[in-house]
């Protein structure tokens, strides 16, 4: 049905009105990094710095250990992802393969792991991890991330294994594989891209959390992760907005990267449990 | 090629050894007996984590909280069982307040999110030119780390140089900027904005989704039979939509149930308790003022809460969970 | 190669039994075709054959050996999947050669035979292609070079030219039966085609809810029908079924067929008094001439160029009970296969000749046929 001018028109204006408005916060974060100080008191607020202060970001790579941070967010995420993955890609492949007692019971423990509070479990988790003697260390965030990310990743490379034909294994295993030797050669070759979107997912779950991180690693300054070193230059910095944004912009910039990519699967991820 | 069994060379390469010691043959997870034991094993170390890393915690917190405990050390004895932590609950007007404050919450929050995420998620499945893109800005604000939107809205609600109090005052919808962070109704506000720009979009993905999948031959069929956009919308659109709608319900009034990174750095649950919910209550009694046991209570009783409300409505959808 | 022996093989899922008592011999180099409608069991029996499904109780031996407990990959058999179950990131020579590389075998010795393989099946010149890039014949032509070339015992197909259009089916079958004539190799194929188990097998093993219904060889399953399954299934169309009382007189045994009187060429004894389950060929009938006659009215004409289909409704005493026929619609209608008819219209009366002796008798309680 051809639409009219007038409805194109309305079209196009809304998407645009909308689409600015919902994604106006992130690019007022851009501009407020790269705004001079006196630029940021200005009435009315200047939507375009004149100056555009692109040593900001230099300024604040020396000023704070945005690159220590940077690195420990990236090898709690790197950790907690490769685990998890060890973990639930026999876990995905078993309930997708085998007809196993436990299977319907997934999905009720995903969204009972969906429903538990972290500030519930952060509470027995700090003492179990002190108990281990690993608060402060970056393990107790890459276990804990993991506790968040299995249920998840299993149900959605459940659902990616789902849709590779059994009869491949089949037919390796008459070739003479066991098993494993059929997941491995020929199932995990075959999934590859299943198996990336869910090992990016998994690094979105661990980058985003704050509430572990918080509880473990306070005491552990070396050892602190982007959100938390963030935050605790908000109690500092209160009116250097520039410095922080500035912060904010470099640890946003992998995870928009990863979205750019994973956007088509995203729904995977998403409806994790929600759909048997 | 060998065309009989008589001419075969090759019988030495076809075949694995046939035999195999006793022992090990029992244990080789090909054979077709044993082939149940291997989905059992390639589950285990995910079921062992879960269960080492969630379901003994979570058990631990059940038993901290019938116990009268500050810091709980795993090397002293344990404290004797007590229900007085669900008593002092039960009585506490500040519980009562957290639980006001998140119900508030989740009702503002997920009916926004509803809004705007289906709203997006059908502005968006219209075809027009650059709609990828505006699928992908759509559902931005998911990719922001929590902690990164809270500073993004600390900012723009600045009440002396934020966006936001400019705007408003451009607008005359105000007369004096709002000090956003002390006022507590407006602080509570603040909170809900950022929930909502953070929480619309996995509405929007799971409701364009959803959309996607509508066959076009039902809305064929209907404009064949007469309907118009709007009966179209109302009898082919909504039911299609409802399971995927009522599950994305169901998970964004969780989210706003355990939410921790938003509202604690953004309000610390003040000014005034106006933004404390129950979440932001167990941490703060537990490490604010190391209260664990009864920390671990009132974390108890919102798992409770929150396992009521999402069987209650799960009642209404059962075959989508 | 080797035979395969089965014995008393049964299946359960829970309380579903899956496969009664499945018990036969394959012979070595026999071409045994299970057929049979879905559900029947038949591509269970091959995977428990495979090693790919675990028998309830019962054994498989092959050649002397029982393995019935051994993995798939030590039986050495090759199978050929519905689905052609070809690995989409290797290459046809990957694919093919998987297999022996699993065993081990020499790079030279496996180059040699996907070489051989590839050229007797003509895909040759595809060797360094993904799947992906074949066509569904070129496909399933590489599924049966990775069997060829493992040079198993045994062959296993299930159901191999399913996903195929017709023409291609008709090839490919050609091409499989004088690939058996040419290797010589045990071979199990599975299908649901009864055109593919006629045209293909040495012998047929029919099946129905999990059990067998007759083991025979082509011939003897097209003119000696163990019971009225097996008829109504064999052949395209299937069998016609009636129902008639003979009645006995002086003459001998007779029924009563669209009206008319048509001897039955049996000894009156063991039929007298039952109802009677009567089948008669779609083929068997002519308008040129015979021993007996009837005459009908056709209600649908169907002309296939070179052949005519005439349909035509079953008088009320003749027609079958539903639950008597396997095939509920069947009951009602009963077609003739004419070659080379001339002009036939429907609700013109006409006039069909047959041979009494041609006429298949059956027990409709039991199904099984009365000889």
């Amino acid at each position: 049905m051809r639409r009219t001018p007038l409805q194109s028109l309305a079209l196009y204006g809304a998407v645009i009105v909308i689409c600015g408005i919902l994604v106006f916060p992130i690019y007022w974060l851009f501009i407020t990094a790269l705004s001079q100080p006196d630029a940021l008191r200005a009435m009315p607020p200047k939507f375009w710095p004149e100056h555009p202060n692109w040593g900001i970001f230099a300024e604040v790579l020396n000023d704070k250990p945005l690159l220590l941070w940077l690195k420990n967010s990236v090898l709690a995420a790197l950790g907690a992802v490769g685990l998890s993955m060890v973990v639930s890609i026999p876990a995905g492949y078993a309930l997708s393969r085998f007809r196993l007692r436990g299977g319907e019971s997934l999905g009720l423990v995903i969204l009972t792991s969906k429903m538990l509070p972290a500030t519930l479990l952060v509470i027995p988790l700090f003492v179990i991890f002190r108990q281990l003697g690993l608060l402060g260390s970056l393990w107790s965030v890459i276990l804990a991330h993991a506790t968040l990310i299995v249920p998840f990743s299993t149900w959605m490379l459940k659902g990616y294994f789902d849709t590779i034909p059994q009869e491949l294994e089949q037919a390796a295993m008459v070739d003479g594989c066991s098993p494993i030797g059929a997941m491995i050669r020929v199932v995990l070759p075959v999934s590859a891209p299943g198996l990336a979107a869910t090992a990016l997912y998994g690094f979105v779950l661990s980058w985003a959390d704050y509430a572990y991180a918080r509880t473990f690693l306070t005491s552990a300054q070396q050892n602190w992760t982007l959100n938390l070193g963030i935050t605790t230059m908000r109690g500092e910095y209160i009116s250097n907005w520039a410095i922080i944004s500035a912060a904010c912009v470099l640890a946003t910039i992998p995870v928009l990267f990863i979205y750019l990519f994973l956007e088509r699967y995203l729904v995977g991820g998403m409806t994790a449990g929600s759909e048997k | 090629m060998a065309q009989t069994n008589s001419e075969r060379t090759t019988e030495t390469f076809s075949g694995r050894p046939q035999g195999k010691s006793t022992w090990f043959a029992s244990l080789d997870l090909a054979r077709p007996s044993r082939r149940h034991w291997l989905g059992y094993m390639l589950l285990a170390p995910a079921v062992l984590l879960m269960i080492a890393f969630v379901a003994y915690p979570l058990f631990v917190s059940l038993d901290i909280s019938f116990q009268n405990v500050g810091i709980v050390r795993f090397d002293q004895p344990r404290k004797p069982f007590t229900t007085a932590n669900y008593e002092k609950l039960f009585t506490s007007p500040d519980f009562w307040n957290a639980v006001w404050v998140t119900v508030k919450l989740v009702v503002v929050v997920t009916t926004s999110c509803f809004v705007l995420g289906l709203g997006t998620a059908l502005l968006v499945n219209n075809h027009f030119k650059g709609r990828p893109l505006a699928r992908l800005l759509v559902a931005l604000p998911w990719a922001i780390p929590e902690i990164i939107a809270v500073v993004i809205f600390a900012w723009l609600f600045d009440s002396s140089f934020g966006l936001i109090n400019w705007l408003m005052i451009k607008l005359g919808l105000i007369g004096s900027p709002i000090n956003w962070f002390s006022t507590p109704g407006a602080a509570f506000s603040a909170v809900s904005v950022v929930m909502i720009w953070k929480g619309y979009p996995f509405v929007s993905i799971m409701a364009l989704a959803g959309l996607q999948s509508i066959p076009e031959d039902y809305y064929n069929a209907a404009k064949v039979d007469g309907a118009n956009v709007w009966q179209r919308f109302i009898y082919i659109t909504i039911p299609s939509l409802m399971p995927i709608l009522g599950v994305s319900m169901i998970l964004s009034m969780l989210w706003v149930f355990r939410d921790f990174s938003i509202i604690y750095t953004l309000t610390g649950g003040g000014p005034l308790g106006s933004t404390e919910t129950l979440s932001i209550m167990t941490y703060e009694e537990a490490f604010g003022f190391f209260r664990m046991g009864y920390a671990s209570a009132v974390g108890i009783i919102t798992l409770v809460i929150c396992v009521v409300v999402s069987r209650l409505m799960l009642h209404r959808a059962p075959e989508n969970l | 190669m080797a035979d395969i022996r089965i014995e008393h093989v049964r299946k359960s899922y829970g309380a579903l039994t899956v496969l009664h008592d499945f018990d036969l011999t394959i012979e070595d180099g026999e071409f045994v075709v299970f057929v049979g409608p879905s559900g029947c069991g038949k591509s269970t029996m091959l995977k428990i054959l495979a090693g790919l499904e675990n028998a309830t109780s019962g054994r498989i031996l092959i050649g002397g050996e029982d393995v019935t407990d051994r993995a798939p990959g030590d039986r050495d058999i090759a199978m050929v999947f519905q689905n052609y179950a070809l690995y989409p990131h290797l290459t046809v020579r990957g694919n093919m050669g998987f297999g022996l590389k699993m065993r081990g075998v020499p790079a030279s010795e496996i180059d040699r035979r996907v070489n051989d393989a590839a050229r007797l099946l003509g895909v040759d010149h595809l060797l360094d292609r993904r799947p992906k890039q074949l066509s569904g014949g070129q496909r399933q032509r590489v599924a049966l070079g990775r069997a060829i070339v493992r040079e198993p015992r045994a062959y296993l197909m299930d159901e191999p030219l399913s996903n195929l259009d017709a023409k291609l089916r008709v090839q490919m079958r050609a091409e499989i039966s004088a690939l058996h004539q040419r290797l010589n190799v045990t071979t199990v194929y599975v299908t649901h085609d009864q055109t593919e188990a006629m045209t293909m097998a040495n012998r047929i093993v029919i099946m129905r809810d999990g059990t067998i219904q007759q083991i025979a060889d082509p011939e003897t399953m097209f003119y000696k029908p163990a019971n009225l399954f097996v008829a109504s299934f064999i052949g395209s169309p299937g069998m016609n079924l009636l129902s008639a009382k003979p009645k006995v007189d002086e003459s001998g045994a007779a029924v009563e067929l669209f009206g008319t009187r048509v001897p039955l060429p049996v000894d009156p004894a063991r039929v007298n008094g039952h109802n009677l389950a009567l089948g008669l060929r779609p083929e068997h009938l002519t308008l040129a001439g015979g021993p007996a006659s009837v005459t009908v009215t056709p209600t649908l004409v169907e002309s296939l160029g070179s052949e005519k289909y005439i349909y035509v409704s079953l008088p009320e005493e003749n027609r079958l009970s539903a639950d008597e026929v396997s095939d509920g619609r069947r009951s009602e209608q009963f077609i003739v296969r004419l070659p080379e008819a001339g002009a036939i219209r429907a609700s013109e009366p006409l006039t069909l000749y047959f041979d009494p002796a041609r006429i298949h008798l059956f027990d409709p309680a039991s199904g099984a046929a009365i000889i």
